[in-house]
């Protein structure tokens, strides 16, 4: 399998200088969990899911999540993102990250989604932002494989 | 690749049933729900030959979201800005006893100067990416009378192909940007361009000279469901469907275009009839079917010798 007949055809993607309560907006309208950042090409230079604004805004979130002082720590973080809503995305987006071509395959991805502990691949074509493929995107094309194999072994 | 954009998409919704009763119940035999606006549909028609393209423009809502998956369904990349206010929804009543259809159209959703400045920044990006852009449909309340001609001039700063299919005041301005190709949307302007009516070949072939001397290299001027001219700098050509019945004639616009923007995609350049004759043919491979778009390229193959054309000079 083709990544190119795997993942998500959508492009939706940010400039560097977009604000963060932006981002956040385009995440929630668009029912997505990240974005990728990109130059005035269409070339990917970042990405910034809703984790790692959490994670920017609130460090140890994951470590007091089940603790008594969350009510606290979620004030804070109200807070904070209140605060932070018109600093550019390009301060908080992770850089040098991985992408992958739009002709490799399955395996490769799944390879590169687990090694890096990810969950959004951008998928490129010549530098240029074609899609997203994720671990759902992954496991939805194994299933269809084999329900299609499956079809063609009873006919 | 190619990228279409659509203003003011929609999502029509068309019912069918044998009989619309006023103050009663009225049961519904068969609903569908299909992504419209033209740039959309030529999207759909570049698809069924296996080519890239990129829908871009607004969406919002529900209805938004649906008609971004609908896209991706059929393989077409969406970039979309999206609105707060709902996309447009259309719905087509058909009364089967008496073949009526009625249209209810949606007034659709207003655009802000953010969303305009927005969608002007992915526009710009993507046409880094882009090889042809199709500009198409109506433009929503809100945004400047000249809109395609700033996006014009942003995919020719990036040395991108421009084709306009527009009406009025839209098309009008966006001629002073020069796009390769303009087509007028003559069923959206009562069949007037430049305020003169086009009702016949001759009157076809004024306008169809008049945008060519305002320096577009290719004008396309369908003034028959069945008839079309095109006219070049110093050729001029009539394009006719014959023997063969036209069932649906919309979406026929915008096939034709895909026919053009897939041939001027091409590297090696046909004889400027060869355009002519398989832009037409994807019009007539539309046109031949209940639905909006042809699905296939062997529908548009099995058109071919159902269309003539002749060089009028």
């Amino acid at each position: 399998m083709k990544i190119k007949d795997i993942m998500l055809k959508n492009t939706t993607s940010v400039l560097p200088d977009c604000h963060l309560g932006e981002v956040i907006d385009i995440m929630a309208i668009q029912r997505i969990n990240g974005i990728p950042i990109v130059d005035e090409e269409q070339k990917v230079i970042g990405f910034i899911s809703q984790h790692d604004i959490i994670k920017e805004l609130l460090p140890n979130y994951l470590g007091i999540i089940n603790s008594n002082s969350f009510i606290t720590e979620f004030i804070q973080l109200s807070k904070k993102m209140k605060e932070y809503a018109d600093y550019k995305v390009e301060g908080f987006m992770k850089k040098n990250i991985i992408t992958i071509n739009e002709d490799d395959n399955e395996v490769m991805a799944a390879d590169l989604l687990i090694r890096n502990k990810i969950h959004h691949l951008p998928v490129v074509r010549n530098g240029y932002l074609v899609g997203i493929v994720t671990m759902r995107d992954l496991l939805k094309a194994m299933i269809e494989e084999e329900e299609n194999d499956k079809q063609e072994e009873t006919q | 690749m190619i990228t279409t954009v659509t203003l003011n998409p929609a999502l029509d919704i068309t019912m069918e049933l044998n009989q619309l009763i006023s103050n009663q119940y009225n049961s519904v035999k068969k609903v569908s729900r299909i992504p419209g606006g033209k740039g959309i549909n030529i999207s759909k028609a570049i698809t069924a030959f296996g080519l890239d393209t990129m829908s871009l423009g607004f969406l919002g809502g529900h209805a938004g979201h649906f008609i971004a998956e609908q896209l991706r369904e059929v393989g077409i990349t969406t970039n979309f800005w999206h609105i707060e206010e709902e996309t447009r929804t259309n719905v087509i009543i058909i009364e089967q006893k008496q073949k009526i259809h009625t249209l209810l159209s949606d007034p659709g959703p207003r655009i802000s100067q953010r969303d305009l400045d927005r969608f002007m920044s992915i526009f710009s990006r993507v046409m880094a990416q882009s090889r042809i852009v199709a500009l198409s449909g109506s433009v929503p309340k809100d945004v400047p009378d000249d809109i395609y001609y700033q996006l014009i001039e942003l995919a020719h700063q990036k040395n991108v192909q421009t084709i306009l299919d527009a009406s009025g005041i839209h098309f009008e301005k966006a001629l002073e940007a020069k796009p390769l190709l303009a087509k007028p949307d003559l069923r959206a302007s009562g069949n007037r361009v430049f305020n003169k009516p086009v009702d016949s070949q001759e009157t076809a072939i004024k306008i169809a000279h008049e945008i060519v001397n305002r320096g577009i290299q290719i004008a396309i001027i369908s003034y028959q469901d069945t008839k079309d001219i095109i006219a070049t700098s110093d050729e001029i050509w009539l394009a006719e469907t014959i023997n063969q019945q036209v069932v649906n004639i919309i979406g026929t616009a915008e096939a034709i275009i895909a026919g053009f923007a897939i041939k001027l995609m091409e590297e090696k350049k046909e004889d400027m009839s060869d355009i002519i004759k398989f832009a037409m043919a994807c019009g007539l491979a539309s046109a031949s079917t209940d639905e909006e778009e042809f699905h296939t390229k062997d529908d548009v193959i099995r058109c071919l010798p159902y269309i003539k054309v002749t060089k009028l000079n």
